[in-house]
């Protein structure tokens, strides 16, 4: 008897201190690490991304090789908008596949209203290692990832609720424990997030297809104007004039490592341009108004142009740097009035679009999934 | 049989010369022996003037000389002399190298640019840390990495305008230099040898026509970019 009641003492003060437990938790069936996870099956599959020839190889962190499930998981997270406070901005709202990865817009729109300066392609951007954004305040793309979610104009929401969002989410717990491996729910957080963004962003590149491309393997000519423009812009024939593009978008990225001021913003001095740029991440007086050059391909999609996107047509920027550009102290060194004709002007032009390949654009693994 | 094998490798380890030294390198842009931090005007030529805005250079198989030996310090370095405010342009760039057998050399030697070998590569085969993975240290045209780029601009007139730019890069094989300088250097075992080295841009583009001619991205034009590079042998001084 007295077992009986001794027994029923301690039954009845396990169910007191569960009920107490319970009542500082949200649900009884969410232990406080989250969901169980286990049952489902953690085996990584590395995915091999098709690199075009030429082209430098794709670097992945050691902590963030890129696998089928993490760039599946990648790819819905960009899409979804459940990274907003509003849940109507998604990274895709201004990175669009059908504009190259671009919004069409001058200045990106998010929640808040308009933000500062455009958006920039994500086409290759797992190849850009010397920093992201337009003034390379991101060194890589798992960084890259973090800032917008938390930007009071992009997206205006906080990690700590997107993570909490995730971790109560019908399905994004099961694809975390696919991609991760997380044991629990309440494994899932910011980091491994930004890590499923940054593979999917990584396995958004070109398809090798351009014009260009297949000019540059010898498989095809070029017309008379494209062959025109392609000299003018490398600088292969002194009796042409040279354009001085290759210096900043260089093959085969059409961009490069270097950050440049390519005089779209007058400054009588290192220190008063509307928008300093790299200047504001370094520090360095010489670094202000200078912005990291885009790759050009795909840039028929891609407009409107430059940072706060102020031309709108691909003749527009070609007559910029025909004019060699406004003045400003360190405005790069080849940037001066070229005196191209109509017809080198419409030739260079011809040669951009070359550069066009839509392997991308339409490539059914990049395309919103919802 | 255990305890004799262990002994041996310890008095092994005992007898291993390894005494190693670090030498820290100090490269500084100066002009005319007076430090050049970028953006300062400098008298050139007349009642010209000059402001520097960018100034880097490839250097190739970096090495210490003893006798007709050569100790190697570094394949490839890229050394960016580009410093806004003067006291980091009076610090420089500075290269450590450490692990160096202590002992006493007699010269040091590097090249500007890159030997053929490294030159037929492209930036897309080397891995990101690489400097030479930096494609805005290729030229497309030429096959050939940029060895060295003096960028700037100038006031022709002296009238405080600095309203034309220049460029000077070098580039191609017959344009890479071996420079070799002859100085006692001891490296002394757990200490730092310090050497600073001067590149005068002074002495580097005398003769230099900038006004007439402030780029050289013509291959069939050399006369200039040739009077540049060798100009090196001058513009370079060790000093310790």
């Amino acid at each position: 008897m007295i077992f009986e009641i001794r027994r029923h003492f301690i039954l009845s003060a396990i169910l007191l201190m569960t009920m107490v437990w319970v009542g500082c938790h949200d649900t009884i069936d969410t232990p406080p690490d989250g969901r169980d996870l286990t049952h489902i099956e953690y085996k990584p599959v590395p995915f091999l991304p098709v690199i075009p020839e030429g082209y430098p190889a794709l670097e992945q962190p050691a902590d963030n090789r890129m696998t089928v499930d993490g760039i599946r998981l990648g790819r819905k997270l960009f899409f979804d908008p459940i990274l907003s406070i509003d849940s109507t901005i998604s990274c895709s709202s201004c990175h669009l596949p059908g504009k190259s990865f671009t919004d069409g817009l001058a200045m990106s729109e998010g929640i808040a209203g308009t933000t500062p300066r455009g958006a920039m392609s994500l086409l290759d951007v797992g190849f850009h290692y010397h920093g992201l954004f337009w003034d390379g305040r991101a060194p890589d793309l798992e960084a890259q990832a973090l800032v917008p979610v938390e930007d009071p104009v992009e997206m205006g929401e906080s990690w700590p609720r997107v993570e909490q969002k995730l971790r109560n989410h019908p399905s994004y717990p099961d694809e975390f424990r696919r991609a991760f491996g997380t044991k629990t729910s309440g494994g899932i957080d910011r980091h491994l997030a930004a890590k499923a963004i940054a593979q999917f962003e990584r396995s958004i590149i070109s398809g090798g297809n351009s014009k260009y491309d297949r000019f540059a393997r010898g498989e095809i000519f070029l017309e008379e104007d494209e062959f025109n423009g392609y000299l003018m812009f490398f600088d292969f024939d002194p009796t042409i004039p040279d354009a001085e593009c290759g210096h900043c978008h260089n093959a085969p990225l059409f961009a490069t490592n270097g950050y440049f001021n390519n005089g779209i913003q007058t400054s009588t001095d290192l220190f008063s341009f509307p928008d300093k740029g790299l200047g504001t991440v370094t520090g360095i007086a010489s670094d202000n108004g200078k912005f990291k050059p885009p790759s050009l391909r795909n840039l028929v999609f891609t407009a409107p142009y430059m940072h706060d996107g102020r031309f709108q047509t691909l003749e527009e920027v070609i007559e910029h740097y025909n004019s060699g550009g406004h003045f400003s102290p360190n405005k790069d060194a080849f940037l001066y009035p070229l005196n191209l004709t109509p017809t080198q002007k419409s030739d260079l032009l011809a040669f951009l679009l070359t550069l066009t390949d839509s392997t991308s654009i339409r490539d059914p693994a990049l395309q919103n999934p919802f | 049989m255990t305890l004799l094998l262990f002994s041996s490798l310890f008095l092994g380890s005992g007898c291993k010369d390894d005494k190693e030294g670090q030498l820290t390198l100090h490269f500084k842009a100066v002009y005319d022996g007076e430090v050049l931090p970028t953006f300062s005007t400098r008298a050139f030529d007349g009642v010209q003037q000059v402001q520097f805005t960018h100034l880097s250079m490839l250097l190739a198989d970096l090495q210490l000389l003893h006798g007709t030996a050569t100790e190697n310090l570094s394949d490839v370095e890229l050394i960016d002399l580009s410093f806004d405010e003067l006291a980091k342009a009076t610090d420089g760039y500075t290269l450590t190298i450490r692990n160096i057998p202590a002992r006493t050399y007699e010269g040091i030697r590097f090249g500007v640019g890159l030997p053929a070998d490294l030159n037929a590569k492209k930036p897309a085969d080397f891995v990101s840390s690489s400097p030479l993975s930096k494609t805005g240290y290729y030229w497309l045209p030429w096959s050939s990495y940029i060895f060295m780029k003096v960028e700037g601009r100038m006031d022709t007139l002296g009238s405080g305008l600095f309203d034309t730019g220049f460029v000077f890069h070098t580039g191609s094989n017959p344009l890479y230099r071996i420079l070799e300088g002859t100085l006692p250097l001891t490296i002394e075992d757990g200490r730092v040898t310090d050497l600073t080295i001067h590149l005068d841009y002074k002495k580097l583009l005398e003769g230099i026509d900038i006004k007439s001619n402030p780029q050289n991205h013509n291959p069939e034009d050399t006369e200039q970019i040739l009077k540049l590079v060798n100009n090196l042998g001058n513009a370079v001084v060790l000093l310790q």
